[in-house]
């Protein structure tokens, strides 16, 4: 890898602001004499503008995944026990039929 | 769960791109957790266990689902100064271009850009060593800048 696409594949941490001292003083010098750099900095620049908006954006569960979730714990909780006292209740062929219609 | 369901949602939802495939995941990632509680050992944070199930679900359901949804469902978008400087519809572009990424990769671009995770919890909720974590994050950004500017 050369140095100039050893800075381009840098420069994304460099907006993100993830880079150690040294490593941000190497781009920002590459930068300086580089007008390619500097248009990929402003592409990246404005990608991380647009993945902060989309980052803001209000995303609410629905008010009813609360209740739907206990309903379905409690009834796979009710089916695992019901499967549980027909297979001990018909043994082998009731742990069948349970198996068959794909209720646990 | 009422305080991780929005963040469970949240990630759901910007995974698989569907408000409904959304509401599905998130679900299923809950009863999952359910039924895991006593495997939670605590060495990561309940919050980034719980968004490795969601993860996983969301993976796992879009894998197995239709092809990806012609349009993201809007959301309400933000009101600083920043977030009204870019069109609506460039957000649903970014959104576009995410469903368009690797699966690995869109997970670990929505977990670190848009949740805000560090790079361990990225690894931690993708159950991958960071460096792997990290070099899914550049690829998908890379991959972003590519489809878009």
């Amino acid at each position: 890898m050369n140095g100039v696409d050893d800075i381009r594949d840098l420069i994304p941490a460099y907006v993100a602001g993830e880079l150690s001292g040294e490593e941000r003083r190497r781009v920002e010098a590459a930068l300086e004499g580089s007008p390619r750099l500097r248009e990929e900095l402003r592409r990246y620049e404005r990608l991380f503008v647009l993945l902060a908006a989309a980052a803001a954006e209000e995303v609410e569960a629905p008010r009813d995944l609360e209740s739907r979730v206990a309903m379905q714990v409690a009834l796979r909780t009710y089916v695992r026990a019901a499967a549980d006292i027909a297979g001990d209740l018909l043994g082998a062929y009731g742990r069948a039929i349970v198996y068959y219609l794909r209720l646990v | 769960m009422r305080r991780h369901q929005t963040a469970v949602y949240r990630v759901c939802y910007r995974v698989l791109g569907d408000r409904e495939d959304a509401r599905d995941a998130a679900q299923e990632a809950f009863i999952r957790a359910y039924g895991k509680i006593d495997t939670f050992q605590g060495r990561s944070a309940f919050r980034t266990w719980m968004l490795r199930l969601a993860v996983n679900v969301s993976l796992n359901e879009r894998s197995r689902r239709r092809p990806l949804p012609p349009e993201l469902l809007e959301a309400d978008s933000g009101s600083g100064p920043e977030e009204a400087a870019v069109a609506a519809d460039e957000v649903a572009r970014l959104h576009r271009a995410l469903r368009s990424l690797k699966p690995n990769h869109r997970a670990a671009v929505v977990l670190r850009d848009l949740e805000g995770l560090t790079y361990e919890e990225v690894a931690e909720a993708l159950e991958v060593p960071p460096g792997t974590a990290k070099g899914w994050v550049s690829r998908g950004r890379r991959r972003l800048r590519e489809l878009l500017l």
